[in-house]
């Protein structure tokens, strides 16, 4: 496992956002996050890098262990664990600045100024995203001036830069269209290899077609945690039938 | 209020049962057929057999449509995966059904043997077995489909029993040989039926409960 929720609740204010919430994550699989809008899934998501604390408010009780370390110990590192667990939004958001200095953007914050080994780690953390052959030529334009699709990818390429373990992803795709979205989807697939991947999602066939485990989630409550294959052919949870059938939701 | 995509459903199960049902009569009227020695009937089986190659047809087509239009999930997916397979082994039912008309032929004009009692016993089986697997199919019956499977032994060993008993009647009467080769088809063609209404079962405890029993997997998983 590499994170790991124990009795886990959340609540803004007096409004309880998380129920109880206890799972496993495994290494090197994509976990996907699926539930109505509103069910928890953005925070469960926002709680494994600690930006639900950036939010006034908020409190947490339960434990989140991450290669069995306790993230809310009041010991751990948070700029690190901020390196370690990155995430990629459902806008593209690169910043302002050219294709190459986005992607050097997080090395830098760790005080990597060396040219060439900056020139390394802009060259590798693209070519993992499949931008490298096609941006190298021109690693100074401004990065707004991509595709969506080709900024979601160097968001992604910024994130690798700076070497996560987990890569925390929400509704990725759904500023894509299709053909941008599979694009992305076979990405996640390369990408797992290496990194463990968190997805929340509002598009079931996405978490159908890439997700080995799935998480439904409603009202804040975990209802279910098994397989894709068992989520989508033999869900054990009436609610959990209902939601991904189109029954309700 | 149902979904249009619930109707849907119930459509097509509408029209497996429609299918099912018009395999029962065909195999019904060409056992009775043999029984009474009767070629008059073949016509007849051919023609329902006709009806149930485009029922065949219509509820592949519906099944393909609904999934791609739908991508169904849970027991929804499994629904259509085994009306699919369920649909295709109907089919199969209905040609064996034809091949028992095809052997009357030749049991009315070649030399005639005494009745092969046997052959009826495995018939009246095979009969309530291809019932009970539809039935236990409009019901979503796992309990009585499991106990369907049960039975396909007992039509195993009666066939083994009428080869035997045929076997001896060829060595006794070599002239009745072509006649004891037709029943022998018969008792070929009802064995198969019987498979198939286990398959159908099979099917339907996969739906119900979306366990796999075929070929003992369950056994060899565990």
């Amino acid at each position: 496992m590499i994170i790991t929720t124990a009795n886990l609740n959340l609540y803004y204010h007096k409004f309880q956002a998380l129920k109880n919430v206890n799972m496993d994550i495994r290494r090197n699989l994509i976990t996907g996050i699926i539930g109505p809008s509103g069910c928890g899934k953005s925070t469960l998501l926002r709680v494994f890098n600690r930006m639900n604390e950036l939010i006034e408010g908020v409190r947490i009780t339960g434990s989140v262990l991450i290669d069995n370390e306790d993230i809310y110990s009041p010991l751990h590192d948070l700029i690190l664990l901020r390196k370690r667990v990155g995430m990629v939004f459902q806008r593209p958001n690169a910043f302002p600045l050219s294709i190459f200095d986005n992607v050097a953007y997080g090395p830098r914050v760790w005080n990597i100024s060396d040219k060439k080994t900056l020139t390394e780690i802009v060259e590798r953390s693209l070519i993992a995203v499949d931008l490298f052959d096609n941006l190298k030529d021109r690693l100074q334009a401004p990065a707004l001036s991509l595709s969506a699709e080709k900024q979601q990818r160097l968001c992604i390429a910024r994130l690798l830069a700076v070497e996560p373990e987990i890569l925390l992803m929400d509704e990725p795709c759904s500023a894509l269209d299709p053909i941008a979205t599979g694009k992305i989807e076979e990405l996640m697939l390369e990408l797992k290899k290496m990194y463990t991947i968190i997805i929340v999602t509002h598009n079931m066939q996405q978490a159908a077609r890439i997700a080995d485990e799935v998480g439904f989630m409603l009202l804040g409550e975990l209802v279910e945690f098994d397989t894709a294959k068992t989520v989508f052919t033999n869900p054990r949870d009436k609610r959990t039938f209902d939601y991904i059938s189109g029954r309700f939701g | 209020m149902d979904r249009h995509f619930d109707e849907e459903l119930q459509n097509v199960k509408r029209k497996l049962v429609e299918m099912a049902a018009l395999v029962e009569e065909s195999i019904t009227k060409s056992l009775d057929a043999l029984k009474k020695k009767n070629p008059a009937m073949a016509e007849q089986i051919r023609e329902i057999d006709h009806r149930i190659d485009k029922l065949e047809i219509s509820i592949e087509d519906m099944c393909v449509e609904l999934i791609a239009r739908h991508q169904p999930v849970g027991s929804d997916l499994r629904f259509l995966i085994g009306t699919i397979k369920m649909n295709n082994d109907l089919e199969r039912m209905g040609d064996h059904s034809v091949n028992i008309a095809d052997c009357l032929k030749y049991v009315v004009e070649g030399p005639q043997m005494t009745q092969i009692t046997n052959i009826w016993s495995m018939a009246r089986i095979v009969k309530e077995m291809l019932k009970d697997s539809v039935e236990s199919f409009i019901q979503n019956d796992a309990a009585r489909a499991q106990k369907v499977c049960e039975r396909d032994s007992v039509v195993d060993e009666m066939r083994n029993e009428t080869i035997r008993i045929l076997l001896t009647f060829m060595l006794e009467e070599p002239e009745k040989i072509g006649s004891a080769i037709q029943y022998l088809l018969v008792a070929k063609n009802l064995e198969r039926i019987a498979d198939l209404s286990t398959n159908i079962c099979e099917d339907v405890i996969y739906i119900a409960q979306a366990r796999v029993i075929k070929h003992h997997a369950e056994q060899k998983k565990s």
